[in-house]
């Protein structure tokens, strides 16, 4: 019997040999595919239930907390400010995972960089409370005037600093409250998300329409083409002038390009883009500058690339990267290549046909001019302190793009300031402040001509002085509505969110 | 003469004798430190303070081993040292756990606990000699037999969570299958010993095994009868392959007849199919082996919810009391789920270190089988160590998804007063069975001595 006992006992080990073996593919081997399973909802639950830090304004304002609750999820995430700052912070819920800020510093808030997790050798040894708050760079009061002045319309408005990329004001409409999706009622959460699911394209509230939608710029692109020419050094703002006419036919085709409301519309560069001739920036982009010179600025302002903002999938703006190949050339000096797609390159010259912008792009394309030729890095965290006040992170300004020599920028910002002063953007107008700026009316499709998203870029700053804001703001077209004009429509907008970021940083 | 003889060498007696205890004392107080220590880290982990009840805890598990400890010295001097600290291990771990999951359950089974180590104390006093339980073997296949149908007596049956194992009499609630394996284990090992020579006789011979006569078949076919009709009637797929294993592991180690494994495995195999076909709790159980993450919150709920918990585990686990609050939601964490748990709180390593005890377990009590002398008391010891090791193994490997799931608990560690008992039983009977053996070998070689060396008197 004891051969049999032992042969037993041999096999009741192999039994539990293939238990440890079993254990080392589940705890070791497959840990982390188990842990990333779908239905394994436990490190989401972790980090939901984990205590996180605060989002605070500039100026101290809550945006976003984290309380304790009486649930099983330990902690509720709240946004005192409701649909305020939704696009700027993201939502952070159980169920949908995160978006905006709370993506973005995801880490940093709920305290699991390394850096945060280990400060010291002791904290291996202490159960220290190592969340950060983020304080981020917009303004309270500007960010309630850019609500209030865009009310119910859709549409973005975007103000930052030129010389830094501070964002100051980041809103679009229609917004949500972040609130109902980081609540512990998790039907409530999902009854909610499911409203949401149901709207229609470009209905969502959860879009963050001024960084991840795109829109036809219209004339407000003229500064880029106006700074394509100075650049390749085709054009001045005197010289050449254009004809005074109602359209232009560009070369291979024989469809007009007319100017808005069927105006007269020419002179130099200065003057035409003080009126916004279409005519007149249609030729400059078609027969002077030329299809290289318009892709490499328009390029160099950031277009067809993703803007280095701190928020997660940020949309790049559109500009055609090819007008096809050579047929011809004007017979200017020196001559100019005509293209295949010489016609849509016209268009493109006035923000039509492909060129498609963020609001974001277009407060950037200001900024650039506004700041000597220099783009700097939008972007929204200024600073992460640790709850003992512990620097964790700090933004440092850092240049995205050069587009302009500084040279060429001073010529586009006054000739921004003329427009302003006198041209079309007079409705932007600042009282005791020197103010540019440039209008754009665009429509969204031929056939409905009153259909026109109403759009305004400019900047200001004390007179004599370097502009301290730059401005984006776009109303978007109402369907089968009344045409809406940038001047008369976005202009008003754009007036009073920078009047209010002018005295905020005169007052700072 | 040969009395006095005997008594002529106390000192190297009673010197073998106290070394035994003294390392199985030694053992229990290691013991003791390590469930303190898991104790206090518990209550840390999951409150961050010291439990305030630390030193009645501390004086109750003390007590509660060292009155077990006295009363092997007393009652089986001679008996192996090792399994009862292990026992007491898996026991004061198993409460570490229940009492970090539910503070109430965690009273009864202190209160299990007790009767258990009450138990033990009874079986040893009860069952002076192993010999004893051999001429009461049919009362008790009698008393087995009573017991695993007594859960289909309508009134005191009651069936909870789709198992009918459990019966009911006023207040007090228990499974009485988890005696009968004990009294199966008694009775078979004293049926086998009388009949192995008559079960070994071969008649025919088929691919170089010796199978024997039909008639003989007649306990397998009552034994296989009997666990279909467990795994039917009360649903209790465990219990069934455990009691099967029981028997067919006696069969084989008594006869020595291969022959019997095979067609035991046959019928097995035969058994499944038929169950698996007609029966949708054991398809069920199948199917979510198979592919657990098919139907992830309903049937496979259980244990895919246990692999993410070991998965958290990892190596060295999320640390006493700081596991996921999703693991206190598995069903049946507290008793036939703790492994996953630990698997949790304490990693690879927590894990490892239970299946050592129980490796140690199963070699502790295979060592006493091979050292006994009598057949019965080497069956007895096997079936009882098969019971324990085996018991510990389909759990965890039905946790781990080695096996598929079958509900019964994880010996000395799950919360259950049936389970916690009949293990306190099942551990006193291999310590009378080592004790035994112990005596008896040194009453022989006291013999041999007296003989080899005539003293004049």
């Amino acid at each position: 019997m004891n051969r049999h006992i032992r042969i037993l006992g041999i096999a009741l080990m192999v039994c539990f040999i293939a238990l440890f073996v079993q254990l080392n593919r589940i705890q070791l081997v497959d840990q982390e595919e188990l842990q990333d399973n779908p239905n394994n909802f436990r490190k989401i639950e972790r980090n939901f239930s984990r205590d996180r830090g605060s989002i605070f304004t500039s100026d101290g304002t809550i945006v976003a907390t984290s309380i304790e609750v009486d649930h099983d999820l330990e902690r509720e995430r709240l946004y005192p400010e409701g649909e305020l700052y939704a696009h700027a912070t993201g939502f952070f819920s159980f169920q949908f995972g995160a978006d905006g800020l709370e993506r973005q510093y995801n880490d940093e808030l709920a305290g699991q960089t390394t850096g945060q997790r280990f400060e010291s050798f002791a904290d291996l040894f202490r159960d220290t409370d190592t969340t950060a708050n983020v304080t981020i760079t917009l303004d309270h009061g500007v960010q309630q005037m850019a609500r209030e002045a865009l009310g119910d319309r859709k549409g973005s408005v975007v103000a930052l600093d030129p010389r830094t990329g501070d964002i100051i004001a980041f809103w679009s409409s229609p917004s949500y409250d972040p609130g109902l999706l980081g609540s512990v009622d998790l039907d409530a959460a999902l009854a909610f998300w499911t409203e949401l699911d149901g709207s229609a394209r470009g209905e969502d509230p959860r879009l963050p329409r001024m960084y991840r939608e795109i829109f036809f710029p219209g004339s407000t692109f003229k500064v880029v083409t106006a700074g394509a020419a100075l650049q390749a050094g085709v054009a001045t703002m005197s010289e050449p002038v254009f004809a005074e006419v109602v359209e232009y036919v560009a070369p291979l085709t024989s469809l007009p390009l007319r100017n808005f409301a069927g105006n007269v519309c020419g002179g130099d560069m200065l003057e035409s883009l003080r009126r916004s001739c279409n005519t007149a920036f249609a030729e400059l982009a078609a027969e002077i500058i030329g299809p290289g010179p318009m892709i490499e600025t328009a390029e160099a302002f950031g277009f067809n690339d993703t803007p280095p903002i701190d928020l997660p999938a940020a949309a790049a703006s559109n500009f055609p990267d090819d007008f096809g190949i050579q047929v011809n050339e004007t017979d200017g000096d020196p001559p100019v290549p005509i293209v295949e797609n010489t016609p849509a390159l016209a268009q493109a010259g006035i923000g039509q046909n492909d060129v498609k912008a963020t609001p974001l792009q277009m407060a950037l394309v200001a900024a650039g001019i506004a700041n000597g030729g220099i783009i700097m890095e939008p972007h929204l965290m200024q600073e992460i302190r640790d709850q003992q006040g512990v620097l964790v992170d700090e933004f440092e300004p850092a240049v995205w793009r050069s587009p302009l020599s500084s040279a060429n920028a001073n010529i586009l910002r006054s000739a921004m300031v003329t427009a302003a002063t006198s041209g079309t953007a007079v409705g932007l107008q600042v009282g005791g402040f020197e103010v540019g700026g440039k209008t754009g009316t665009a429509q969204v499709d031929a056939a409905r001509p009153d259909e026109t998203h109403a759009w305004i870029i400019g900047f200001g700053g004390p007179p004599g002085e370097d502009p301290t804001v730059a401005i984006a703001v776009v109303v978007e077209a109402v369907p089968d509505g009344v045409q809406q004009t940038g001047g008369a429509v976005a202009a008003p907008v754009a007036q009073a969110v920078l009047r209010a970021a002018l005295q905020a940083s005169a007052g700072s | 003469m040969k009395p006095t003889r005997v008594l002529t060498n106390p000192t190297a007696e009673t010197h073998m004798r106290s070394r035994r205890r003294n390392t199985e004392l030694a053992l229990l107080l290691m013991a003791v430190v390590v469930i303190l220590a898991a104790y206090i880290l518990a209550s840390l982990g999951r409150l961050a303070e010291i439990p305030a009840n630390i030193v009645p805890f501390l004086i109750v598990i003390l007590g509660l081993l060292l009155v077990a400890h006295v009363a092997t010295r007393r009652l089986a001097p001679q008996a192996d040292p090792v399994l009862l600290p292990l026992a007491g291990l898996l026991n004061g771990f198993g409460y570490v756990f229940i009492a970090r999951l539910d503070e109430d359950l965690a009273g009864l089974q202190a209160t299990w606990t007790l009767l258990g180590v009450g138990a033990f104390i009874a079986t040893l006093l009860v069952v002076p000699r192993t010999r004893w339980l051999e001429q009461y073997r049919y009362t008790l296949m009698l008393v087995g037999i009573g017991l695993l149908v007594l859960p289909l007596v309508p009134i005191v049956g009651q069936e909870i969570n789709g198992a009918r194992i459990w019966v009911s009499l006023g207040p007090i609630n228990f499974q009485p299958g988890e005696f009968a394996k004990i009294a199966f284990a008694i009775f078979f090992a004293a049926y086998l010993v009388e009949k192995r020579e008559l079960l070994a006789m071969s008649s025919r011979r088929f691919l170089g095994m010796a199978f024997p006569e039909a008639r003989h078949l007649g306990p397998i076919l009552v034994a296989w009868s009997a666990s279909l009709l467990v795994m039917v009637a009360e649903k209790d797929l465990g219990s069934s392959l455990l009691f099967f294993t029981l028997f067919v592991v006696l069969l084989w180690v008594a006869t020595e007849r291969s022959s019997y494994l095979v067609m035991s495995l046959i019928m097995f195999a035969g058994g499944s199919l038929i169950s698996y076909n007609r029966f949708g709790h054991v398809r069920q159980r199948v199917e979510v082996w198979l592919e657990p993450f098919g139907d992830p919150l309903g049937d496979g709920f259980q244990v895919t919810q246990a692999a993410f918990a070991l998965a958290d585990g990892g190596l060295t686990g999320t640390g006493l009391g700081v596991g996921s609050p999703n693991t206190e939601n598995i069903p049946a964490v507290e008793t036939d789920f703790i492994f996953a748990i630990i698997g949790e709180e304490l990693g690879l390593m927590g894990t490892t270190a239970v299946l050592v005890a129980f490796m140690l377990m199963i070699g502790g009590g295979l060592r006493i089988a091979l050292v006994a002398e009598r057949p019965f008391e080497k069956l007895l010891a096997t079936g009882l160590t098969t019971l324990l090791g085996f018991q510990a193994f389909i759990i965890i490997a039905g946790v781990i998804r080695v096996l598929p799931l079958t509900g019964v608990t994880l010996p000395f560690v799950s919360y259950g007063g049936s389970s916690l008992l009949a293990n306190w039983v099942l551990l006193a009977l291999l310590l009378r069975i080592s004790d035994d053996t112990a005596n008896r070998r040194a009453e022989a070689a006291a013999a041999q001595l007296a003989e080899a060396s005539p003293v004049s008197a």
